[in-house]
């Protein structure tokens, strides 16, 4: 436990800065393409207030653009989101004693992907688990990821156009988060986890669906990792 | 609109919030469910990091050049330094550059 501080409220908006610089760029994408696709400033961040799921929000927007019936568009959605339901308890898991979600209810809020993957991380790395710590971790990307949808919102649906190497970087920031939480993960005995993970996801988006490979890859590398031996 | 954000954004809090009072925290590591929960983590993020860069192996997103400079520069910055923050930003900047200079 030594070696990375308390866990303070303070201490997890300090390690939210890695989720804000890449939450801002991705959030001012969103704002560009919601103006884009014809929707006001205000609806753009409505949406960023209140669904607060970056991919979510980005097909909601095209789902909203093409007219699909409110009751579809949400079953489609909702199963986009099914996956963090692995995450809370997870978390506590790996938490140990020091588990405790008196105010999960508001910190869960912000349990996205990248806050999870944080959050896993610096628990790996020894830090003790503390509702306040979520709650800075959580309320630094949420921040940013309104703040980013407010720029882009204003910014305009041509904001980048003119600067489509910049529009490129931006566009690659998620990927690279992702692949930086990873590492930031990765051990030799969770090597097959992620194997399977990828191929399943793979080969399920190309055969049925990006949604559908999310879920299925997700359950899939934990189903390898729960028939393997203890980390 | 309205209608959707908030259905979709209670959806979204209960599928978070929820499951944080199930008491799988005591859950034992060395047995099949403390496994599954251990494996979880790492297979989600590398769930959403292929889920993430698939567009881009499938040429949806730009040619080969940008990609691999993008991960490369990632893998490279974060075993220098070890900064989940670094990585992120270096990989998008060379991502960026690349795209510029091989004019995709």
């Amino acid at each position: 436990m030594s070696g990375v501080g308390k866990s303070t409220v303070w201490a997890g908006l300090g390690a939210s800065v890695p989720l804000i610089l890449g939450y801002l760029p991705i959030a001012f994408s969103f704002g560009v393409a919601a103006t884009r696709s014809g929707m006001s400033g205000a609806e753009a961040l409505a949406l960023s207030v209140i669904m607060y799921s970056g991919a979510a929000q980005f097909l909601a927007v095209a789902l909203i653009a093409a007219g699909v019936p409110v009751v579809v568009a949400v079953a489609t959605l909702a199963g986009m989101a099914l996956r963090h339901l692995l995450y809370g308890p997870t978390l506590l898991r790996q938490a140990g004693d020091a588990a405790s979600a008196r105010w999960g209810a508001v910190w869960g809020f912000g349990l996205t992907d990248e806050v999870f993957g944080a959050a896993l991380g610096e628990l790996a790395r020894g830090r003790r688990f503390s509702e306040p710590y979520m709650l800075g971790l959580a309320a630094g990307a949420y921040g940013a990821w309104l703040a980013g949808t407010v720029a882009g919102a204003w910014a305009g649906g041509g904001a980048l156009e003119a600067w489509p190497a910049v529009n490129a970087g931006l566009g690659f920031m998620l990927p690279a988060l992702f692949l930086a939480l990873l590492l930031s993960l990765l051990t030799r005995a969770q090597v097959p986890v992620i194997v399977v993970a990828g191929a399943v996801t793979v080969a399920v988006t190309l055969v049925w669906s990006g949604t559908a490979g999310l879920l299925a890859g997700m359950v899939a590398g934990a189903l390898v990792g729960g028939r393997g031996r203890a980390d | 609109m309205v209608v959707l954000a908030l259905a979709v954004g209670a959806l979204t809090w209960a599928f978070r919030a929820l499951p944080l009072r199930m008491s799988l925290h005591a859950v034992r590591p060395d047995t099949r469910l403390g496994r599954f929960l251990a494996a979880t983590g790492p297979a989600a993020i590398g769930t959403l990091f292929v889920a993430a860069v698939l567009p881009y192996v499938r040429g949806d997103s730009g040619e080969a050049v940008p990609l691999v400079a993008g991960v490369a520069a990632v893998l490279g910055l974060y075993f220098w330094r070890r900064s989940v923050v670094l990585a992120t930003l270096g990989g998008a900047v060379f991502y960026g550059i690349a795209q510029f200079l091989t004019g995709v």
